[in-house]
């Protein structure tokens, strides 16, 4: 045996050899073997004592984690894995769009109907007459009344129906045929009436 | 007892067998029998699992849900599982990657959220301080400052010592397996754990030290 050798057989271990001794024989799986600690009784009782404390750690630790997960709570905590693992294997279910027995937004839904029918109804008709009553005031506007005529210095117009077929036939007449026109809307229809209306003086043609 | 322990064999080849199982189960389509035959290997390294992420989260709720992250996200890539690696030690991996990106989150968070005071009781909820069958209110007492020492002495490791320190010494694996468990060479786990236990040992007598010290003072002021 070398010098060297007997010396280091014979010289105690420091910390950092346990600690080097305690790590080869953890990683190893074995027992510590070192010629010293087999001839020294203060080292190996060295040694003892910091492979009980390092023991006492993990058993404080180990004793702490199952403080923590009792026998229930990892029952659960298998439960929720298997639960998870189940759902995500599960395909994406498709959520419908929700429908919903009646409109959320209106609480009569009969009455606004109506009144919406009946608005669009009412536009409807006005504008239908308005549309007449354009054409009415664009009629009367365009033909000369019967005492414009008059004061005009034109021929009194026919007022029976043979005339405004007369002047329909004659196209260049049109004058005399809008005053037939006039004529005929403007007296009464009736034969037996004519004879009074024209003995009936006209607003128009009373001298102011 | 499942049932691959029942016929004798070793954990290990039970676990790969089973891993293997569960695998060719999912190809197949089988998953309902798949997912009973995963919940065995669930049962079998749920206890360990729990340990490891307390051990890195310090926090119950958040190593319960890294185990169960990573028990899903091990079901879900065990196609990637080789046969020539115990599960044991591929599912470990995915474990410590997950409760240290965990960890990340966390400490980002930290950054930016202000903490919320602790209650009377610190970190135990209520349901953790009720009155139960244990030790001791002393002895609970004494264990829960040696609890508190230890955490404080693992804290001031550096990251990758403790991680080696706590499967070496507390899970019981051995270098080879630490080594494929956190991607460090067989002589870095070495070096790592011994360096751990010298620091741990020098943190641990000091505080010995300077509690009896205190004490001392206490006594005689």
């Amino acid at each position: 045996m070398s010098i060297l050798n007997r010396l280091r057989l014979h010289s105690h271990l420091d910390d950092a050899a346990i600690a080097a001794l305690w790590t080869e024989s953890t990683l190893a799986g074995r027992r510590a073997a070192h010629p010293h600690l087999g001839a020294c009784t203060a080292c190996r009782t060295r040694f003892t004592v910091f492979s009980e404390s390092l023991e006492d750690l993990r058993s404080d630790a180990a004793a702490e984690a199952d403080a923590l997960f009792p026998a229930d709570r990892l029952a659960a905590q298998q439960a929720q894995i298997l639960r998870r693992i189940e759902a995500s294997e599960r395909p994406a279910r498709v959520i419908a769009f929700p429908r919903f027995p009646s409109p959320l937004t209106s609480r009569a839904p009969y009455a606004s109907r109506w009144i919406a029918a009946a608005a669009a109804a009412g536009l409807i008709v006005g504008v239908g007459v308005g549309q007449v009553m354009d054409f009415r005031h664009v009629g009367t506007a365009a033909v000369p009344s019967r005492s414009q005529a008059r004061l005009a210095g034109h021929p009194q117009p026919p007022a029976d129906r043979a005339t405004a077929s007369m002047a329909s036939t004659n196209p260049g007449g049109d004058e005399a045929f809008l005053s037939a026109l006039d004529a005929s809307l403007s007296r009464p229809s009736v034969p037996e009436l004519r004879a009074i209306d024209e003995f009936t003086p006209r607003a128009g043609e009373q001298p102011r | 007892m499942t049932g691959a322990q029942a016929a004798g064999l070793p954990g290990r080849d039970a676990d790969g067998a089973a891993a293997s199982a569960v695998k060719a189960m999912q190809a197949e389509g089988r998953l309902a029998e798949a997912r009973e035959r995963y919940a065995e290997l669930v049962g079998r390294h749920q206890r360990r699992a729990v340990r490891i992420a307390l051990h890195y989260m310090r926090d119950a709720a958040e190593a319960d849900e890294a185990v169960q992250d990573a028990f899903v996200k091990a079901y879900s890539h065990l196609d990637s599982f080789r046969e020539e690696l115990p599960f044991e030690v591929w599912f470990t991996r995915i474990l410590i990657n997950g409760c240290l990106d965990r960890i990340k989150a966390r400490t980002r968070r930290a950054r930016w959220l202000a903490p919320m005071p602790d209650g009377p009781g610190g970190q135990q909820d209520f349901a953790e301080r009720t009155a139960g069958k244990g030790p001791s209110p002393e002895e609970q007492l004494l264990a829960r400052e040696r609890r508190v020492e230890l955490t404080r002495a693992l804290a001031k490791l550096p990251e990758r010592q403790r991680s080696v320190f706590m499967l070496s010494h507390y899970e019981g694996c051995t270098s080879r397996e630490v080594s494929a468990m956190t991607g460090l060479n067989e002589s870095t786990v070495r070096v790592h754990l011994f360096r751990a236990i010298r620091k741990l040992r020098i943190l641990l007598v000091e505080t010995t030290a300077g509690k009896s010290s205190m004490e001392k003072r206490r006594v005689n002021p």
